[in-house]
């Protein structure tokens, strides 16, 4: 009978021996993060949304700025008439014409006008040879038929030329949420990075040095913390006029004080470590015992605060282009798409939603990562 | 105590002096003088212009004088609106965006901190998870957009609301909850969190021994404590409400002060924007400095230097 069992060796080396594969610190936080469901669906949310922003245009047959005064405010979900002609269907457009709409929702071209019957409050459209009415007495709007004075059978169809719909320039408004989406990203991400190169050198020789040189540092950063911060963006952007590296320029100067304070904080509490005095023992500089010894170990909360930032650099950019101080059109940004629907609002609600709806997705998805990522490389502070 | 207010009060003069000077450099920096527009003046009528706001002067006498202004009370004329004065924007914006704050405050913290408690007394149970989800979503969604979804499901959809203007009561329900939003979320978490720690010590237990009844227990003992740190972020919060406010005057049409200096940035006009700059800083500042020293003297436990 074959050996079913055997003995082990009893060495001490095999004693000693840990089985289990050892983790590095990065793979034990990998690990916790991707324990926590909402971190995970955070991470998953941002990387769909940077997909849409980076590579969405590549798909898309519009411009940003390509404008199209025929099919203004169109909405992605619209009312559609019979044509008369059995040619498909009819739409009326914010301008009181009428649009041809093929079966699956394509959009066609325009109507000719025949003439106008103001006694009925009635414009005559030629129709492929007959003539339909567009009844605009009351709202909603109608389109009849001007002999016998029928509505027409109608019913909702979704926009299949414009997925999203178009804005009050006839500009369509799903390439419009992929630039804005990628602007608002990128003046996040490079706003974030230079805030945090700036609090970390700043915040790292203010603890590293310490005595009056950090003290006079840090009143200053008091000083600078009392200041509302938002009347300097404001400032800085009529400074520097509006457009992209302001809004870059404006954000980054302004917003590295917290991560001034996260840093110092952590040297401090690292300088007088063992390692820190191997470093000096063996001659180092200053700059690598900073460089390449302390600011490696603070990563973790570095990366924390990062992550806290780009949300807030985000709203702010939105804050700003939603007071019209931001980026300048054609050039489209969420924030300044969501000033812009304010106008249509009543009209053309969904011009709102669909922005507002991914500064909330974008929002949403960093401020899980940062909670996870936090919770991950720390797990002490988890309550 | 006293030592520590004179410590805060000189930094807010420091910080002031430095903002007052930061503003006034910035405001020289801006390339083209004030008077550069689309239509061109005449040389004369600029220098004329110059001559009449003393442009001419070397920097640091204007800078001079601007300082000795300021600490009259003084922030000069317009430069867009011949004949009417900052302070004129300032009294007729400031008193309307202090009132719509103030009321906003008073929402914050009595919608924030009954759902504070409610949370942290039902830890656990629907009535936390439905109001913490709440709080998140108020937390991530922009004052603007809260704003602009109120007015179309309130105001266009229900018609139960004004779109804009306080003529009424009615018309602050909905900037009030707009504004509030983000600072109800945010107050609702602390202090839900902080409850919660302070309900695990040990004097509450005593207060349970006693046979206090679990109402007397919260009300009397532990949001004493747990306010705690609900104040500390007062003063923040009150910054963060007065500036929010410029996009919420914006949007719903209220002639505050916000409404004066969006519009003075979209039109360069620069004694303004600087004015109402030191102005909303200096009050902030002043606020900030007034929550601090009542939370120092409700907490014994807080050293002052």
């Amino acid at each position: 009978m074959e050996q079913k069992w055997e003995m082990l060796s009893s060495s001490n080396e095999d004693r000693e021996k840990i089985w289990s594969r050892s983790r590095t610190f990065a793979g034990d936080v990998w690990f916790r993060f991707r324990h926590k469901p909402t971190a995970l669906a955070g991470l998953v949310l941002i990387a769909v949304l940077m997909a849409f922003a980076f590579f969405g245009p590549l798909f898309t047959k519009y411009d940003y700025a390509e404008q199209n005064l025929t099919v203004v405010n169109i909405p992605p979900r619209m009312t559609v008439y019979d044509a008369p002609d059995g040619n498909g269907y009819l739409t009326i457009t914010q301008n009181l014409k009428l649009l041809r709409v093929d079966q699956d929702g394509r959009l066609g071209e325009q109507l000719s006008r025949v003439r106008d019957d103001d006694a009925r409050s009635m414009t005559i459209f030629d129709c492929g040879g007959t003539e339909v009415g567009l009844y605009y007495g009351k709202t909603p709007y109608k389109v009849c038929n001007p002999d016998k004075l029928t509505v027409y059978h109608h019913r909702t169809i979704w926009n299949r030329s414009y997925l999203l719909g178009t804005d009050a320039l006839g500009r369509d408004i799903l390439t419009r949420l992929m630039y804005g989406t990628r602007v608002s990203l990128m003046v996040a991400f490079v706003a974030a990075f230079v805030n945090m190169i700036v609090g970390i050198v700043y915040g790292g020789i203010s603890g590293y040095v310490g005595g009056m040189t950090d003290q006079i540092m840090m009143r200053i950063v008091d000083v600078i913390s009392t200041i509302p911060l938002t009347l300097y963006v404001i400032l800085i952007m009529v400074i520097m006029g509006s457009g992209l590296q302001s809004i870059i320029v404006a954000l980054g100067s302004v917003y590295w004080v917290d991560m001034a304070r996260v840093v110092r904080g952590q040297v401090l509490s690292l300088k007088n470590q063992e390692f820190v005095v191997a470093a000096r023992t063996i001659g180092s500089s200053t700059r690598t015992i900073l460089f390449q010894h302390l600011i490696p170990n603070a990563m973790g909360s570095i990366l924390v605060t990062v992550t806290m930032l780009i949300p807030s650099a985000i709203f702010m950019e939105a804050f700003l282009g939603f007071l019209g101080i931001g980026l300048q059109p054609p050039l489209a940004s969420l924030g300044t798409m969501c000033n812009d629907a304010t106008e249509n609002l009543r009209t053309s609600p969904y011009q709102l939603f669909i922005p507002a709806l991914v500064i909330v997705l974008i929002m949403f998805g960093f401020n899980f990562v940062g909670d996870g990522l936090r919770d991950a490389l720390d797990p002490k502070l988890k309550k | 105590m006293f030592r520590y207010f004179i410590k805060r009060l000189v930094m807010m003069l420091v910080a002031i002096f430095f903002i007052i000077l930061l503003t006034f450099l910035m405001m020289h920096a801006v390339p083209g003088g004030p008077f550069t527009n689309d239509k061109k003046l005449s040389p004369q009528i600029e220098e004329a212009m110059n001559e009449k706001y003393h442009l001419n002067d070397p920097l640091p006498v204007q800078f001079k004088d601007y300082l000795v202004n300021v600490l009259h009370g003084d922030f000069g004329p317009s430069y867009k609106y011949p004949g009417k004065t900052v302070n004129g924007f300032i009294g007729q914006g400031f008193p309307v965006s202090a009132r719509l704050g103030f009321i906003t405050i008073l929402f914050v913290l009595l919608a924030a901190i009954p759902m504070g408690i409610v949370a942290a007394v039902r830890n656990g149970k629907w009535q936390d998870m439905l109001l913490m989800a709440l709080a998140t979503i108020g937390v991530t969604i922009p004052s603007f957009v809260i704003a602009s979804l109120l007015i179309y499901f309130f105001a266009f959809r229900l018609n139960w609301l004004p779109t804009y203007g306080i003529d009424s009561w009615k018309g602050y329900v909905l900037p009030v909850i707009a504004l509030g939003g983000y600072s109800v979320s945010y107050i609702a978490r602390l202090m839900r969190s902080s409850l919660l720690e302070v309900m695990g010590q040990d004097y509450i237990r005593t207060a349970r021994a006693k046979g206090l009844s679990e109402f007397h227990v919260i009300t009397r003992h532990a949001l004493r404590n747990a306010l705690i740190p609900v104040i500390t972020v007062l003063g923040p919060t009150i910054a963060n409400l007065m500036t929010g406010s410029f996009v919420i005057e914006k949007i719903f049409a209220i002639p505050g002060l916000g409404v004066y200096f969006v519009n003075s940035v979209s039109q360069r006009d620069y004694t303004t924007i600087m004015g109402v700059t030191i102005f909303y800083a200096a009050f902030l500042m002043v606020m900030v400095l007034i929550v601090d020293l009542f939370y120092c003297m409700i907490d014994p436990r807080i050293k002052y230097d």
